[in-house]
């Protein structure tokens, strides 16, 4: 039976992850660099540690801090959260070798699903349908073209061992291809140390649709529920939700069966997620497992009604799932808007900072996971993920206008944010209907609505702001002082 | 009743109000460039403004000049506040004659500036003006000396502050000179003893307004300018600013505020931020930024002899003055213009009641002809001088390298600083290493089999021994070497000790400072 | 005292115009009296009832040109000269939401990777200047106008803080 835990991260997920675990009356051990000392993981866990400086990778990605930690404060688990090295299977294989229980799947599966080429092989033989692409890694730019023209451009980059947006470019031409080929190498090595690239065919006005794969150690599976995450930028998700509006049950049935296949094939174990791309003719194309607990879990919590992490220290204890498939329920709608800190009108460039005051939206139905409290700061060595907002309802319109009342009570003082982004989006009319795509923000011009909503939004406010000024004035630029010139030397003086 | 009277007293007051005529603002106007009621608007509280001797006008008959009377005669002037302190203010009107100054202008800025040494406030003066006004011929001139003589009366009395928003030549540049500090605007202002015309004439040289005292050429190269403004408002900002760092005169104290930034605040990343090769430039702003509240830093001379950084700051809501190197400009080493900076600042802060903090990172001083020709032994021994004669609290940090003379000059022990701390990276000494070694042990070199290699034996044995802060410290002249992560609250901590220091100079009539 | 919201044509001209008790004050804004009460008040922030509704407010920072304000959640810049702009920004070229802006500032801090035009060149609104790197992220400068480079002020290699001058164009 697991006692503590090390969770091997930081930010929100950290601390969501020791609110399970405090909660069920497990220790847990956190750890921080410099950057995370007054954060709230650090201060929420039972014991924490320092692991270094503040760049990731004399940190969070130090396995050998981190093993030091673990043997010397006792640890039988270790939940790596997303990111970092939740997906290297090195840190796996040294739990394994050293009796900690890895919270996730095993070295050699995660491994698996990591290499993406042997991962779409392993799908190709379970009779899982993927996205058509190259054979295998392209040896250079030179190599890379030839397959891009094979397979008809539009046509993506992608680094092999990327995660979370990173490592991918969209060409359109022999000389985009070129351009883009070194920069998404450097991408992949600056995020996790190594890169090779292949190159897939790129499906335009496609929707993201994954699915969250739960397999125990005694081989039984299920799935629970899919999630759309169509709405992003940079490949990286902004706005998820469940259930899809083009998921019917037929559909939800019939790909989750492919996706319990597929956890089969690659002998996956505890949570992870199978990714499909759903082209506009409805047909489904797996893209890749990420074999984690994903950032966007908390919404299939909501409508599923389980804990995962709950679910995922069960299974991490060798129990076996307490239900079939035929148990599990959905139930209502639920949005999750990851609140960014990025200046959207930058091209999303990122904002850090001291946040001086931050106002966390509550409610019935409103969930908020983040490390923000008045006073923390976000810092430009990490993610630029602050908060995940997340609603629910019993209908589609329920959660959404929940969404948007959450959004306008969310104040983040200190750095930019892509709230007034997902307000904007939320109103439009495209996503209340449903169409949504991963090429929304360009297709339904977003961020020329967006300043036209700031536009609107000011003019409302214009008479109170001017109210405003007027007492600001009044008071402290005032005319006539009602005396404040009190203890004064100068009269005495001298 | 006595409607008669009321409406020539209001067609007076709008007279007042004029300036030079419409025209005339136009013209002010469409080279981009406020009128200077429009100017004491946007600097003092809306609707503070006294105004005084409205209706002076000049009383001068050579030249026809009876008929080109206009009221307030060239300057515009009264008190008023700004953020609610009370402060005297007179602005050259461009508008009436082109700003030039006559008896009756003079008159009233030394009128403005006696209210200011009786009253205790600061005084702000905006220039905009072609100088003298040859048509009241010595009369002029003696106006300006009698505001020079004023501007002495109140230096260190009251702030003064001059904000240069257009021409100023001839003698009209040595009133903002003698003032505490000088913005001007760039493009908009310009300061010479003598123009491009009578250069040219002269000496031939071609040179343009801007070229030759500018803004930009005053604040990045004489030091004349303490801030470069990039427009009007900017320069009513660098203004304001400054005085919510200043005491209203020499007997108060600056303003405190509540300040919500942890005096106990640590910052393990300050020693990260100083590379571990002494060699490598790093830049010192950010240790100067996390120490202080808020990371909020008013820096002085930006421009200017960018080897040492001053400027003003809070902790725990005090104002602060901060003198520092800066390793990134010629490796952080002092020379003539640095020296100048530095000892100029340091004279406004004591004089005003501002405790000084230095932090240290100097190599030494600039070696050469050019130093050495020009000055560089008196001009540094001002800033000696400055840090001897000021008797505000200070505190001095070294931070990495503080060799000879520099190290002495950066506020060492024995010129009476009160508290002196060191980073376990100081590396106190009479030489580097390097330099030590070739002189001490030329002997030794010039007869091994391998000099290279025993001179690195010999200057890190030297490194080892002398370059730290403990042989300092094993002597008194460093009274603590603190944890770079404590800098903060152990400055913090001098600083609340040392608020109700009270020292005193021998009585003379004043020194003789090295000019 | 008049007052420009950004971006609103209309200027809104206002005053107090007397105090009714202790937190309550008569206001004119443009032609309509309205009743403000103070609910508390400092130099950062301030809460009162206009007309019945509740307004929460922030003061971020107060400068001689403008203030900068959040109003019930919403960032609003206030100016309060606007008809003297045109006057103070003839030769220096610009506030930051001006167009006639000389200099083209960072808006991130960063390191300079390529510098993409040079003195002379004519660019285009939207046209990149340079390409910084910023936590591993790579972001365009792009050009706020229409115009020509005066001169770039910044080398390849380099770090740019923010706010930092890239380039002027004329």
């Amino acid at each position: 039976m697991i006692e503590k835990v090390l969770i091997a991260n930081r930010g929100e997920i950290a601390l969501r992850v020791i609110k399970t675990c405090k909660a069920l009356g497990i220790k847990t051990v956190a750890v921080f660099s410099d950057e995370d000392r007054n954060s709230l993981h650090v201060k929420n866990a039972t014991e924490s540690y320092y692991i270094g400086e503040a760049a990731p990778a004399k940190s969070y990605l130090n396995q050998e801090k981190i093993l030091d930690v673990m043997l010397s404060s006792g640890t039988d688990a270790v939940h790596p959260g997303y990111g970092f090295l939740s997906e290297n299977d090195d840190f796996a294989r040294l739990c394994e070798k050293n009796k900690i229980n890895f919270i996730g799947p095993s070295a050699d599966s995660m491994n698996l699903c990591g290499d993406k080429m042997r991962c779409k092989e392993a799908m190709l033989k379970a009779k899982v349908p993927t996205v058509p692409g190259s054979p295998d890694l392209t040896k250079d730019a030179v190599d890379a073209e030839k397959i891009a023209n094979d397979i008809g451009y539009p046509v993506m980059l992608k680094s092999v061992y990327g995660g979370g947006g990173r490592g991918i470019r969209i060409v359109n031409t022999d000389q985009e291809l070129r351009d883009a080929y070194e920069t998404v190498t450097a991408e992949s090595i600056a995020a996790v140390g190594k890169s090779a690239i292949i190159v897939e065919k790129f499906l335009e006005k496609t929707r993201h649709i994954e699915y969250q794969m739960c397999r125990d150690q005694h081989g039984n599976a299920v799935h629970l529920f899919e999630r759309e995450c169509s709405i992003q930028r940079r490949n990286q998700k902004l706005i998820e939700q469940t259930p899809s509006p083009v998921v019917d049950k037929a559909k939800r049935e019939e790909i989750g069966e492919l996706v319990v296949k597929a956890a089969e094939a690659v002998d996956y174990t505890n949570l992870g997620t199978a990714e499909f791309l759903r082209a506009d003719n409805g047909e489904f194309y797996f893209i890749e497992i990420n074999a984690r607990l994903q950032v966007e879990h908390p919404i299939s919590e909501m409508v599923s009604g389980l804990d995962f992490v709950k679910l995922q220290l069960d299974i991490a204890n060798g129990e076996p799932l307490p239900f079939k498939q035929s148990d599990l329920k959905m139930n209502g709608y639920a949005i999750e808007c990851r609140i960014n800190a990025e200046d959207t009108f930058l091209d999303f460039a990122p904002s850090t900072g001291p946040i001086p005051d931050v106002t966390i939206p509550s409610g019935p139905n409103v969930r908020c996971d983040t490390y923000l409290y008045p006073g923390c700061t976000v810092s430009p060595f990490y993610d630029s993920l602050m908060a995940k907002l997340c609603t629910w309802g019993q209908t589609y319109e329920e959660s959404r206008l929940r969404m948007l009342n959450a959004l306008n009570d969310f104040y983040i003082q200190g750095v930019e944010t892509s709230i007034p982004l997902y307000k904007t989006i939320l109103k439009t009319d495209e996503y209340k209907n449903g169409q949504l795509s991963t090429d929304f923000l360009k297709r339904y011009d977003m961020i020329n609505r967006l300043k036209e909503d700031i536009k609107n939004e000011i003019k409302e406010k214009q008479l109170p702001a001017t109210a405003a000024a007027i007492m600001y004035s009044e008071f402290f630029h005032s005319k006539v002082q009602s005396s404040n010139r009190t203890n004064s030397n100068w009269k005495t003086h001298g | 009743m006595h409607s008669n009277k009321i409406n020539e007293f209001l067609d007076k007051k709008k007279s007042a109000t004029q300036g030079g005529g419409q025209d005339r603002i136009k013209a002010q106007h469409d080279k981009g460039k406020l009128t200077a009621r429009e100017r004491i608007n946007l600097l003092l509280d809306e609707g503070s403004f006294v105004e005084i001797d409205a209706l002076t006008t000049h009383h001068y008959h050579e030249y026809e000049m009876q008929k080109k009377k206009f009221y307030n005669d060239g300057v515009v002037g009264g008190y008023g506040t700004i953020h609610n302190r009370q402060v005297y203010v007179f602005a050259y009107d461009f508008t009436i004659l082109g700003g030039t100054l006559s008896q009756m202008g003079a008159k009233k800025i030394t009128k403005l500036m006696d209210h200011a040494t009786r009253n205790g406030c600061p005084i702000v003066g905006i220039a905009d003006s072609g100088g003298a006004r040859i048509q009241e011929g010595i009369l002029s001139l003696d106006g300006f000396a009698d505001i020079f003589y004023h501007n002495e009366l109140a230096s260190g009395v009251v702030p003064q502050i001059t904000a240069s928003i257009g021409p100023s030549a001839g003698g009209a540049v040595y009133s903002p000179a003698m003032t505490d500090f000088v913005i001007m605007v760039d493009k908009a202002a310009t300061m010479f003893v003598t123009g491009p015309d009578v250069v040219k004439t002269v000496l031939g040289e071609d040179v343009s307004f801007d070229e030759l005292g500018g803004a930009m050429t005053h604040g990045t190269k004489s030091g004349v300018a303490h801030f470069v403004a990039q427009n009007e408002y900017e320069c009513m900002d660098y203004i304001k600013t400054l005085l919510s760092y200043i005491p209203q005169n020499s007997t108060e104290e600056p303003p405190k505020i509540q300040s919500d930034d942890d005096p106990n605040r640590l910052d393990h990343n300050l020693i990260n931020l100083k590379p571990e090769d002494s060699l490598k430039p790093y830049d010192m702003k950010p240790v100067i930024l996390s120490i202080l509240d808020n990371n909020n830093f008013f820096e002085i001379h930006e421009l200017f002899a960018q080897n040492v950084i001053v400027g003003f700051g809070r902790m725990n809501g005090r104002t602060v003055g901060i003198v520092a190197n800066q390793p990134m400009y010629l490796a952080g080493a002092l020379d003539i213009d640095s020296s100048n900076k530095a000892a100029r600042f340091i004279r406004f802060c004591d004089s005003y009641g501002i405790p000084i903090i230095t932090l240290v990172d100097t190599p030494g001083y600039m070696p050469g002809t050019n130093q050495e020709h020009n000055g560089i032994i008196r001009h540094g021994s001002k800033l000696l001088y400055s840090y001897c004669e000021a008797t505000v609290p200070k505190i001095t940090i070294v931070i990495g390298k503080a060799y000879g003379g520099a190290y002495i000059a950066m506020g060492s022990k024995n010129l009476r600083t009160d508290i002196n701390y060191a980073w376990p990276t100081a590396q106190i000494a009479v030489l580097g290493s390097e330099g030590a070694v070739k002189i001490m042990n030329r002997k030794e070199l010039a007869n091994s089999d391998d000099p290279e290699a025993l001179k690195k034996q010999l200057v890190d044995e030297f490194t080892e021994k002398f370059a730290n802060p403990y042989v300092a410290a094993s002597h008194g002249t460093i009274d603590t070497v603190i944890d770079p992560a404590e800098t903060r609250p152990m400055l913090i901590k001098a600083l609340e000790m040392l608020s109700n220091k009270r020292d005193k100079q021998l009585p003379r009539k004043h020194g003789n400072i090295n000019l | 005292m008049d007052f420009k919201v950004e971006n609103i044509e209309e200027i809104f001209s206002g005053e107090v115009i007397k105090k009714l008790s202790s937190d309550e004050y008569l206001i004119r804004i443009q032609d309509k009296e309205h009743q403000l009460q103070i609910l508390n008040i400092n130099s950062n922030k301030m809460e009162f009832v206009l007309d019945n509704q509740f307004h929460s407010v922030r003061y971020i920072e107060n400068q001689t040109a403008e203030m900068k304000i959040v109003l019930d959640g919403t960032s609003i810049t206030i100016n309060m000269h606007t008809h003297l702009d045109d006057i103070v920004y003839k030769n220096s070229g610009g506030a930051d939401t001006g167009n006639a802006q000389l200099n083209l500032r960072s808006q991130i801090p960063g390191k300079v990777v390529s510098i993409n035009v040079s003195e002379g060149n004519e660019v285009k609104k939207d046209d990149v200047v340079c390409v910084l790197e910023s936590m591993k992220m790579q972001v365009s400068i792009k050009s706020h106008k229409d115009g020509k480079i005066k001169s770039v002020k910044i080398k390849e290699g380099n770090s740019v803080n923010k706010n930092d001058i890239i380039a002027e164009i004329e």
